[in-house]
């Protein structure tokens, strides 16, 4: 750790509600993130609709691991480093598509669907080759690959929990958008990719727990698609809360729609209408007011979403000072199709580097991260401080729960988690 | 082909078009528009030369899927004094150039092909460069040129930049 400041990574005063700025400019910390959070933790990979038949395929990344996935011949799916063991060029080019193979552009060495070398161009010259084994050269795995609900997730990791432990009881509230219809969801067409000029951090706890800008950064977007500005949300009883769990963050309240309301579709607000029974019998009665109430969510490292407006994404981290983010649109499988459509152009309207709201938020992510670029600027601390006694117990909902959507609770718990990640040699340590 | 007074009537309009959105004068901009028109930039997918999905589709995810109304609603957006992001004001500059005008399938309607390049900086050094390749739809309403269709296929498959502020 060197050059690694013990006290930095002790996040010492995020208690008492302060954060050290360092930890979104040094190239050091950012290196140790790459390391102790991309390489160790789960990351989202796919949904598995991406991937519908065998030969199935996505080119997406891991920290800054370059990852094919793919749709085996047994249905099952692998995810392999997207490099060729022989010089380590990239092996497949394509963001996406359907292939029966992968033949590397430098060589001509060929891979099978799950990862093996299956050929050699000049094979005559390698199999006079007493050390040349076939069975050493395929694709890298990663270490560990699972499914929740639809949800693609790998881990560089063979020590990392398994996925359910990793999510533990953040899995209850996943259910909400993943598992209120009993078709399930998918990823409707497409995707998006923009790149930002700001730390990946600084977006991931905005969707863990940034109810605060919603209404002031956004005023236009609302404007645009409502009529009128965001309310207030911090009333003294407001129903509404911040909770996380293992570092993974919810902030919601219970207006049932107000993030869906955004859109400015009628066909979304019928849906969300005529399912209201349907969400209540399979989440009970509280958890279907979620379904696309003013919420957002950040699953630990760098993959968020928002109910209702149902647009998910990953930050990409591209050095400390960069962030590439790719977007897509979750809709539940057995909605009509006019439904669905309206879900994809409305998150576009609204959350795309062309929607009403996402154009406010950029400027502010990269100035944000910009500023630390001062010496003097980098020692200030920030203010992380709002909340401090809102933790309470909750007879329906598990992991930290917080009163009131207006706090600081999971910015401070998504810090924590990723300090604990950062110092710990194992993920027993981590776990403490 | 067209005549030459065709040309020079479309490429009088496209430049024209141009300067609105470079001095951000949008509701003049969507009088430009036929009440039916679809304006429409794809999301581009980096895909194989073999996949027969190709680079986008109507199905997937678009920067732009718009009618009137949606562009109205984002006129909305640009012109409210809370678009923080908006202020000091981006400088906008719509290039247009390549002008290929024939006649489309409908009679007294106009296919326009251009290519534009889109430059914004903002702030103090922000900076964003967009390519793209433009099909238009033109027709002629009350005698005047108007835009019924728009298709902005962008040479970008990773956007290089953090929004889309503008309009092609
Ligand atoms: S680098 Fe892939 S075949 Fe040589
Ligand atoms: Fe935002």
């Amino acid at each position: 750790m060197s050059g690694m400041n013990d006290e930095l990574l002790a996040l010492s005063g995020l208690d008492d509600g302060w954060l050290d700025r360092r930890v979104f400019w040094d190239r050091d910390v950012y290196e140790l993130e790459l390391e102790r959070i991309f390489a160790r933790c789960w990351l989202f990979v796919a949904h598995e609709s991406q991937l519908p038949k065998p030969g199935a395929f996505i080119t997406t990344w891991m920290g800054e691991d370059n990852v094919l996935v793919v749709r085996r011949r047994d249905g099952s799916i692998g995810a392999y480093l997207n490099s060729c063991p022989h010089r380590g060029n990239r092996v497949c080019t394509a963001e996406v598509g359907t292939a029966r193979g992968f033949v590397c552009n430098y060589h001509g060495w060929s891979f099978g669907l799950d990862g093996g070398l299956t050929g050699v161009h000049e094979s005559a010259a390698f199999g006079r080759e007493p050390g040349f084994d076939r069975s050493r050269l395929g694709l890298t795995p990663v270490a560990q690959l699972d499914t929740y609900k639809g949800l693609v997730f790998a881990t560089f990791d063979p020590g990392a929990p398994p996925l359910r432990d990793y999510l533990g009881d953040f899995a209850f509230y996943l259910d909400v958008i993943l598992d209120n219809d009993e078709g399930g969801t998918e990823f409707a067409g497409g995707s998006i990719k923009s790149v930002l000029g700001c730390n990946w951090k600084i977006a991931a706890e905005n969707f863990a727990g940034d109810a605060l800008h919603a209404g002031w950064t956004h005023a236009s977007g609302a404007e645009a698609m409502l009529g009128r500005g965001v309310p207030d949300l911090g009333a003294e009883d407001a129903e509404s809360y911040h909770v996380n769990a293992n570092g993974h963050c919810w902030e919601f309240n219970l207006d049932g729609v107000g993030n869906a309301a955004t859109l400015g579709d009628p066909r979304v607000m019928a849906y969300l209408r005529d399912h209201e029974k349907r969400f209540a019998e399979r989440l009970g009665a509280l958890r279907a007011r979620m379904v696309g109430s003013i919420s957002s969510v950040n699953v630990f490292p760098n993959f968020s979403f928002l109910p209702g407006q149902n647009t998910f994404r990953t930050w990409q981290p591209k050095g400390p000072h960069r962030t590439e983010l790719h977007t897509w649109v979750l809709v539940n499988r057995n909605a009509p199709q006019d439904v669905k459509d309206a879900w994809r152009k409305g998150a576009m309207m609204t959350f795309s580097p062309s929607g009403v709201f996402e154009m406010d938020d950029g400027e502010n992510w990269e100035l944000a991260t910009r500023s630390n670029a001062g010496v003097v600027t980098r020692k200030q601390r920030l203010y992380y401080g709002l909340g401090s006694g809102t933790a309470i117990e909750h007879p329906e909902l598990p992991g930290n729960v917080h009163r009131g959507q207006i706090n600081d609770a999971n910015q401070r718990a998504f810090y924590r988690r990723w300090s604990q990640l950062l110092r710990a040699r194992t993920w027993d340590e981590a776990a403490s | 082909m067209t005549t030459m007074e065709t040309y020079w009537e479309v490429q009088t309009f496209l430049a024209y078009e141009a300067r609105l959105l470079d001095e951000e004068r949008y509701t003049e901009w969507l009088g430009l528009f036929t009440e039916d028109a679809h304006y429409w930039v794809p999301g581009v997918e980096n895909r194989g030369r073999s996949d027969p999905n190709g680079p986008y589709a109507p199905s997937r995810m678009a920067y732009f899927d718009d009618t009137l109304e949606d562009l109205r609603r984002r006129v909305v957006r640009f012109t409210a004094p809370t678009a923080w992001a908006e202020d000091p004001a981006t400088r906008h500059l719509h290039v247009v150039s390549n002008i290929e005008v024939e006649r489309a399938e409908t009679p007294g309607e106009l296919l326009v092909r251009s290519v534009i390049v889109n430059y914004r900086g903002q702030g103090d050094i922000d900076a964003a460069t967009l390519y793209g390749r433009r099909e238009d739809i033109l027709r002629r309403v009350s005698g005047e040129l108007r835009i019924a269709r728009r298709l902005v296929l962008l040479r970008h498959a990773v956007l290089p930049a953090k929004n889309i502020n503008t309009f092609f």
